[in-house]
């Protein structure tokens, strides 16, 4: 076995830091200024101290004047703080030449050919001989590929003439949220002038917001200056408000969090609960029958949506991120000028972000501004349901954005936290002929592994196979302790590095939907590998990859004859219910 | 994603339109020529080849074709075509050389069983969706071993508990045969639920001579024969669809074979244009 000896000793999340050795030097100077100044140190354990944190966690970057520092669209895993010069959010879609991203290359034909010829014939072979100094590395790769491909953006001033923007100052954050909600980036942030700025990666962050009160509310009030207007914008009645009122508006939005960060540690339990004693343990945002007190607008995560029925509840839909709750309440309040109570409960599915705007200051700066006509058509337009005045399909529960999908259907997505898929793969029972040229292909683009299991959860003859969904909240990530999982940074998909994978099985766990599957590892001759201390057999972590790099995309859905296989977003129920009724 | 209907529509024009082409073809050539047989042998042939083509794309699943569904809505397709092709190759008549009826029959059975095929393809997976667990083929086996020493852990442990021997004898006798053995071929050819019902009528018979603690037994008993029973199901439909594809594809190369040759043969006794 000549490759036994490789993987010495298990690294750590500390063992290598986040970029060049932060100096204690550097680590003083951080913590003389805002908002370190005001952490509390003897808030962390003596495993995770403040300084350490700092230390490891944390980056310090020199940017030139136009150079991009974060992209939209991009998934990044960490937040940013301007140390020196200034940042310059722009906060309307930047044209895409300018933002430089890489064209994705995937293999010609005869590349193709070569691989399915080499696939060895046992499972599990790693060609790759894995030296100690690639197996650990830092997660964060947005940074330096964005310097190694140097995107500038060369005439600022004209490019911006078109875009608002918003400059930030030495003290200011951001990003914070995409890092932690482990979702896209929304605006693109430029050098503007010479820059230096702290980066914090999202491991780090998570343990200061969660020590401390003075960074959180530091962030918030940020994200209120900067970005919420933005926010507020995209929501129905908004768009249009005059500047003044929208000032209001902004003022007095509350932040609320709802549910657990981790809340994989529960899924099993909760899922494994009688439904209703499920359904009572998701988190409370608003009650149905209570009265009404504004809009709730969700900033990342799933809420479901349900009423009353018999003697439990039935869900309605489910909320994502940007789509709100209590607009048909809170204009029909303003109409008939009596307490109008909640039509539906909203509840939180996992980690849910939410802004509540009171519904004194819709009344007073939006419901105002705009005639009764217009109110009545937005209250139909983005009705989830129906209130007593307005509905755009009588005897029909939703309005119009959501697609009916048949309710128990619905109820098993939602139950289930399968919502949570962005590529789910589902299996159509009534078609499939049980003939495993999924299972074979994906084996064939996969050095003979198959990558997922054809067989999972099932509601009728829908199936949700065991494949990774690439999901929304990829919970997986949260302890991984080098990073070997993570997001592409372009795409989106949820990927392993097999190389800084050191089997600890910590995604497998976390996964709630059991998606990753721990395997043994073998070396190019087909023996299975051993750690060298343990002198236990060296395991990897592996899962689907979306086939990334085949040229036809995913090869399970394009290798069944039956169309009885796709992948899919199931955060979509348009998509859901148009698959269904082919 | 287009919908099942329109895509059956399309295609079926699109076969309809691409086969009054080739009769018009044929019929012309027959009008100037004499004879078309050679335009129809080679269109034939070509047909055959791409039909057969399918079994290579799904070997190669790494290459990029077009997706397997497209194959094979355009392999029915096609091979339904075959059919009218055929019989404009052989003028209608039924053929009378060995090699030529050679033909006919491979062509015949692969084309029968390709339609049989399509029809257990479309109707099997409901049948199978309807019962209540999906299961893998491969893990069948190892299922069944499992339901197996349930059911004689609850029958012992009964026994122990009860005192009583009655279910247990009914169990050695009746049911350990069923839970051990696997199902006869004839249930293979012909799924059915008459076993299923007969122990499940005898359980219930039983139950009048049980013990209370044996009548839980009884119960766990239902449910196991039940399970069984669709497990079976399962293996007996799985295998069919399996082996019908298995015998489609035995066909095809040897019709191959044979069509290459016989187009050879043609073309020698045709005064070596060859
Ligand atoms: C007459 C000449 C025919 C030839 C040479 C032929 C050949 C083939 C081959 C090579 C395959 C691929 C098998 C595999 O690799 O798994 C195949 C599959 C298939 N054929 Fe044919 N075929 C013929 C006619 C038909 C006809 C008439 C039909 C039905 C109308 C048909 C329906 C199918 C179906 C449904 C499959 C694939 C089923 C699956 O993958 O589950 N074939 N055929
Ligand atoms: S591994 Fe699990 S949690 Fe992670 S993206 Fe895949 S399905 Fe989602
Ligand atoms: S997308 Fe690719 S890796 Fe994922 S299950 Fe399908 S074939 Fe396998
Ligand atoms: S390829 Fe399609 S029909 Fe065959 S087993 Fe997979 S999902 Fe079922």
């Amino acid at each position: 076995m000549p490759q036994m000896e490789v993987i010495a000793n298990r690294p750590r999340r500390w063992d290598v830091p986040f970029g060049d050795a932060m100096r204690e030097e550097d680590v003083d100077k951080l913590l003389q200024i805002e908002p370190f100044r005001s952490i509390d140190a003897e808030r962390f354990p003596a495993t995770l101290p403040l300084r350490g944190i700092l230390k490891n966690d944390a980056r310090v970057n020199y940017y030139p004047d136009g150079a991009i520092i974060v992209r939209e669209n991009d998934y990044g895993s960490s937040a940013f703080l301007v140390l020196q010069g200034r940042a310059r959010v722009v906060l309307a879609g930047l044209p895409e030449e300018v933002l430089g991203r890489p064209a994705q290359t995937k293999p010609g034909f005869l590349k193709s050919m070569l691989r399915q010829w080499r696939n060895p014939s046992l499972p599990e072979v790693r060609n790759q001989v894995a030296f100690e100094s690639d197996l650990v590395s830092n997660d964060s790769h947005e940074v330096d590929e964005l310097a190694e491909t140097r995107v500038f953006v060369q005439d600022v001033p004209r490019l911006l003439e078109n875009s608002r923007s918003v400059v930030l100052h030495a003290g200011e954050f951001f990003g914070e949220l995409a890092a932690l909600t482990r979702s896209p980036r929304t605006a693109t942030v430029l050098a503007d002038g010479e820059a230096v700025l702290l980066e914090l990666r999202w491991q780090g962050l998570r343990d200061l917001m969660r020590r401390t009160d003075a960074l959180r509310q530091h962030i918030e009030r940020l994200y209120r200056d900067n970005s919420l207007r933005v926010h507020l914008r995209e929501t129905p009645l908004l768009a249009q408000l005059p500047t003044e009122h929208l000032e209001a508006v902004a003022a007095a939005v509350r932040f609320e969090t709802h549910g657990d960060f981790q809340w994989q540690d529960t899924y099993e339990p909760y899922t494994s609960k009688p439904a209703a004693d499920a359904f009572a343990s998701e988190p409370l945002i608003v009650e149905e029958g209570s009265p009404c007190e504004g809009l709730v607008l969700i900033r990342s995560g799933f809420a479901r949506l349900s009423h009353h029925f018999g003697n439990g509840h039935r869900t309605i839909a489910y909320l994502g991120k940007g789509q709100v709750f209590g607009l048909g309440e809170s204009i029909e309040q303003v109409a008939v000028e009596e307490p109008v109570r909640a039509k539906a409960s909203l509840r939180a599915l996992g980690h849910v972000d939410v802004l509540r705007i009171p519904q004194e200051v819709m009344r007073d700066h939006v419901y105002c501004n705009l005639p009764e006509h217009l109110l009545a058509e937005a209250a139909k337009k983005h009705a989830l349901y129906c209130t007593k005045h307005f509905c755009s399909q009588p005897g029909k529960t939703l309005g119009g954005e959501q697609t009916q999908v048949e309710t128990p259907l619905l109820e098993f997505l939602v139950e289930r936290r399968f919502i949570n898929g962005a590529q789910a793969m589902l299996v159509d029972l009534d078609r499939c002929t049980r003939c495993d040229d999924c299972v074979r292909a994906c084996a064939a683009t996969h050095n003979n592994n198959p990558r997922f299991i054809r067989h999972g959860p099932r509601h009728g003859s829908t199936m949700v196979a065991h494949a990774c969904m690439h999901c929304v909240d990829p919970v997986c990530m949260i302890g991984c302790p080098t990073g070997a999982i993570g997001r592409d940074m372009a795409t989106g998909v949820v990927e392993i590095n097999d190389l800084t994978c050191i089997g600890c099985s910590t995604c497998a766990e976390s996964c709630p939907y059991g998606n990753v599957r721990m395997v043994e590892a073998r070396d190019a001759g087909g023996a299975i590998m051993f750690d060298e201390v343990t002198q236990q057999p060296i395991h990897k972590a592996t899962k689907c990859d979306l086939c990334v790099d085949q040229p036809m995309g995913p090869a399970c859905q394009h290798a069944c004859p039956h169309d009885a296989l796709v992948r899919m977003d199931l955060g979509n129920l348009g998509e859901l219910s148009h698959w269904m009724s082919r | 994603m287009k919908s099942f209907v329109s895509r059956r529509l399309y295609s079926a024009t699109l076969m309809v339109v691409v086969l009054a082409l080739l009769v018009y073809w044929t019929l012309q050539q027959k009008w100037t020529l004499g004879h078309s047989s050679f335009g129809t042998g080679y269109v034939l042939l070509a047909t055959l080849f791409f039909l057969a083509l399918y079994n290579i794309r799904k070997k190669l699943p790494v290459l990029p074709w077009a997706s397997s569904s497209d194959w094979l809505q355009a392999h029915v397709y096609v091979a339904l075509g075959t059919a009218v092709l055929f019989g404009l190759h052989v003028d209608w008549r039924l053929p009378t050389g060995f090699l030529e009826s050679t033909i006919a029959v491979l062509y015949g059975a692969t084309f029968v069983s390709g339609i049989v095929g399509l029809i257990w393809t479309r109707t099997i997976p409901a049948k199978l969706a309807r019962v209540s667990e999906e299961v893998i083929y491969e893990r069948i086996p190892m299922l069944r071993s499992q339901l197996c020493e349930r059911a004689q852990e609850a029958v012992l442990e009964a026994v122990r508990s009860s005192g009583a021997t009655t279910l247990g004898e009914f169990y050695s006798e009746r049911l350990h045969p069923y839970f051990e053995s696997s199902r006869r071929i004839g249930y293979f050819v012909r799924p059915n639920s008459r076993l299923r019902r007969r122990l499940l009528a005898e359980l219930t018979e039983m139950n009048r001579y049980l013990s209370p603690d044996e009548r839980e037994t009884c119960e766990i008993l239902f449910a196991l024969v039940r399970r069984r029973d669709d497990l079976d199901f399962h293996a007996a439909m799985q295998w069919r669809l399996k082996m019908w594809l298995f015998l489609h594809l035995g066909l095809t190369y040897p019709l191959l074979a044979v069509a290459s040759v016989h187009g050879l043969v043609a073309h020698l006794f045709d005064g070596g244009v060859l």
